[in-house]
């Protein structure tokens, strides 16, 4: 037989169900915007049930555990698409700096400049008395030799800014994996209770994927329920509740910054060629790829341009009949040849030094600078296989091609991220009109459980009174 | 599907942000009127519309080469006008001192005189420069080319200039070719070979070519015995028009004048007869080069036509790839503004109702 006082013990949990739930209603509606928030929600049971004869009578309902909505293989998904992200993003705005540097939609670039060059030696040719087409050919020189030099320092500045770049998101990631350790502290702390720990799994999660953004990382949770972080294939960012610090530093082999892990014993290793994913992965692939490549290319043309003038001019004869001294300084090696790039100084000083002529004597004569003029249509860069423009105009087409493909790899990675973080809100994120509904529900339970309490009252009442009446 | 609230947010974030970076990017096409504004935009393209652009501009400069060039044959051209015109006239005065019924001991040395005035001209069509340069002197133009005496200074060598990407034209006459008949044929004289180097060997080749040429020109001229005019008695050799010892059939242009002269001077009815042949000889040669640079002009006039069409195919192909198609761009901003303002509207809707605001 069941008794009033239970029944009033059923309504008084019951009013304590709906303020719980209630209450986490609240906290998914509070949290709606918090980025990698979960919603949650109270998971209520029946009590246990008394049994009185063949009489089963429920007991009413108890909150069992508040869990979040969450599927971890989607949000491991998220992350892992989050590293091709990060790694895209950085690759495309190093691509749109670098093509930049060869634009010459807009601005006067390399290409007009080395025709300029040409074009002086045969208005010289046209006209080899005159002081003023030697004057040309000098003032086109230079400013040949200054745009070499300007694509050089240009694409350095981009590598300079991506030394820049890896040095902060080294400091973000340090940030970051003490933040996942000390969570993985508190996540363990409340679940030896065997309670889930929602915020602090939903903050974990977060911080996993903003890491992956950053550096190539692979996690796996243990079943103590924290997480190993790894970055590179060596690096081990996060161990139980202890994190080790990467540092940026430059080394002496080469003055850009690269990555070093300082977590194991002895002096701290260089991981920076493990590195291929991320934010620091894709900026390391542009500058030490893709400029690189670039700066090679800029060294081979100027060399070879630099070189092929010399061997002609210094063939030839100048105004006062003197045989020809070296057009511009001869470059050490490939290496460099493009920054280097710069007029003798004799010819600098002195214009009639510049030699036209093939034999001394004859003001008229412009067999050399008709020579040096022709080289732009002579095969002499790739063993011969084509001109310095078509060289030159290559490796336009290639930046542009490179850029186009990051870019389109940016935007397709981010349809990927935006479904899948689609399907994740579809899952758990917050929706106002749930929670509404979720709120009258349970204000609706706790006005009827308020209601039973009065009803179980008003029952003591009349039994009371029954001596009175 | 569940429809999370931040869902909707996140999608019209992204819708509007799609359409607000095309119309940017269409609204930049409209601006510049340029479909590639960087070379992402069209790799291909873009490198096609640097090579197109190289093209021009070499072009424009081989205009420029040309009509340098031109200035400087029609220049040539109108000072051997000039010289054959003079020829002309000291043949006239030959003729009419040929025989005895024109010409008598008087006449004769008054038009010795005129002779030696047209002479005298000759040297100084010699003499000639266009700007600061000397037209006949070969590539020698700083060096007068004549002396009064007739003796040539300038040398043998071509003024190269670049017509187009591989070919070059002459654009002087050397003197001794002209005035003194060297190097035409047969004389043993060797002119400069006519392909310009392009390449280092090829101007080594050429300098050592040079010198030795030089040096057998100098021997050959040297050896030269000048067998015409006054000294030789017989006109009946001259028919060949060959010079019988060298077999050279240039004239030295003021030798043939200074031996008219001194015919008419000494009253050498048969020098000057033999005057005739030989004048007839000079101005033929006169003719000959004048053929030569006026070949030249018509050949470089041709290239330049070429060439004004290939600035304007040059300008087109850029063109083509590179700028925008207006129509084209202004009726998609219409397109991207009417879907902007689609996705803004129902945005709008999309956002604004939830279950509180029926909820009262």
């Amino acid at each position: 037989m069941s008794k009033i006082s239970a029944m009033m013990d059923t309504g008084k949990r019951s009013l304590m169900n709906s303020q719980t739930s209630l209450q986490t209603v609240s906290h998914n509606i509070a949290n709606k915007s918090t980025e990698g928030f979960s919603r949650q929600r109270v998971e209520l049971l029946t009590n246990v049930p008394i049994t009185e004869g063949n009489l089963q009578i429920g007991m009413g309902a108890r909150a069992g555990v508040v869990t979040r909505v969450n599927n971890p293989w989607l949000e491991k998904q998220i992350q892992r698409e989050g590293v091709s992200m990060g790694f895209a993003d950085a690759r495309a705005d190093g691509m749109s700096r670098v093509e930049q540097v060869y634009n010459e939609q807009n601005n006067k670039g390399l290409n007009q400049y080395v025709t300029d060059f040409f074009n002086s030696f045969r208005e010289l040719a046209n006209n080899p008395e005159s002081l003023a087409s030697r004057t040309l050919v000098r003032e086109s020189a230079a400013a040949m030799g200054k745009d070499f030099q300007r694509v050089v320092t240009q694409l350095r500045g981009v590598q300079e800014d991506v030394d820049g770049q890896i040095k902060t998101t080294v400091e973000e990631i340090n940030q970051i994996t003490k933040e996942i350790a000390s969570l993985n502290e508190k996540v363990q702390m409340v679940e030896v209770n065997k309670v889930p720990a929602n915020d602090e799994r939903d903050r974990r999660d977060l911080l996993l994927k903003k890491l992956g953004e950053k550096i190539d990382i692979s996690w796996a949770e243990g079943k103590d329920g924290l997480v190993t972080v790894t970055a590179g294939r060596t690096a081990i960012l996060v161990s139980g509740t202890g994190s080790s610090d990467l540092k940026a530093a430059t080394t002496n082999t080469r003055d850009r910054v690269e990555v070093f892990f300082s977590g194991t014993a002895g002096a701290p290793a260089n991981i920076t060629e493990q590195i291929t994913g991320g934010r620091i992965g894709g900026a390391l692939d542009v500058r030490d790829h893709v400029i690189e490549d670039l700066l090679t290319h800029v060294d081979n043309m100027a060399y070879t341009l630099a070189t092929e003038v010399n061997k002609a001019h210094i063939e030839g004869f100048d105004k006062y009949g003197q045989s020809g001294v070296l057009f511009f300084e001869q470059p050490d090696g490939v290496k460099g040849a493009a920054e280097t790039m710069s007029l003798n100084k004799t010819i600098f000083n002195d214009v009639s030094k510049i030699a036209a002529a093939a034999q001394g004597g004859a003001a008229g004569d412009n067999t050399v600078a008709n020579l040096i003029s022709a080289l732009q249509s002579r095969q002499v860069m790739d063993g011969g296989t084509s001109t310095i423009d078509d060289y030159y105009n290559t490796q336009v087409g290639q930046v542009g091609a490179v850029a186009q493909r990051a870019m389109k790899a940016q935007e397709s990675q981010k349809n990927v991220i935006s479904q899948l973080t689609n399907i994740r809100e579809s899952i758990s994120g917050v929706s106002l009109d749930e929670e509404t509904t979720k709120m009258i529900e349970f204000q609706k339970t706790y006005d009827a459980s308020a209601r039973l309490i009065k009803t179980a009252d008003e029952m003591f009442d009349t039994i009371l009174n029954l001596k009175r009446m | 599907m569940r429809v999370a609230d931040k869902m909707a947010f996140n999608q019209v974030n992204q819708n509007l942000t799609k359409n607000r970076s095309e119309m940017a990017d269409l609204q930049n096409q409209a601006a510049t009127q340029k479909r590639i504004n960087k070379p992402s935009d069209d790799p291909l393209a873009s490198a096609r519309v640097l090579v197109a652009r190289t093209e021009e501009r070499g072009n424009t400069q081989f205009i420029k080469n040309i009509n340098n060039a031109k200035s400087f044959l029609e220049f040539s051209d109108q000072s051997l006008g000039e010289l054959s015109d003079v020829l002309v006239r000291a043949k006239e005065l030959a003729i009419s001192q040929s025989n005895d019924a024109s010409g008598n001991e008087e006449t004769r040395l008054v038009t010795a005189a005129e002779v030696e005035q047209i002479y005298n001209q000759s040297v100084q069509i010699g003499n000639r420069k266009l700007g600061e340069r000397y037209v006949f002197g070969g590539q020698k133009t700083q060096t007068t080319p004549f002396n009064p005496q007739g003796t040539y200074f300038g040398d043998d060598g071509d003024m190269k200039i670049q017509t187009n990407k591989d070919s070059f034209v002459a654009m002087n006459i050397s003197g001794n070719k002209v005035f003194l008949g060297q190097g035409l044929t047969g004389d043993g004289i060797a002119r400069p070979r006519t392909e310009t180097p392009v390449t280092v060997d090829q101007l080594k080749d050429f300098q050592a070519e040079e010198v030795q040429r030089r040096q057998q020109n100098d021997e050959v001229e040297a050896n030269y015995v000048e067998t015409r005019g006054p000294a030789s008695l017989s006109g009946t050799k001259f028919r060949d028009r060959q010079d019988p010892v060298s077999g050279r059939i240039g004239v030295n242009i003021f030798s043939v004048l200074k031996d008219l002269e001194v015919s008419l001077r000494t009253n050498d009815k048969q020098g000057v007869q033999s005057a005739l042949d030989t004048l007839d000889q000079a101005i033929s040669q006169v003719v000959l080069a004048r053929s030569e640079v006026g070949s030249r002009i018509m050949a470089i006039n041709g290239t330049q036509d070429s060439l004004q069409k290939a600035v304007v195919d040059n300008k087109v192909t850029a063109s083509n790839l590179e700028d925008a198609d207006a129509f084209q761009v202004v009726s998609d901003i219409n397109k991207t503004e009417s879907t902007l303002k689609a996705t803004l509207e129902t945005s709008g809707k999309l956002i604004q109702p939830s279950l509180l605001d029926f909820l009262r």
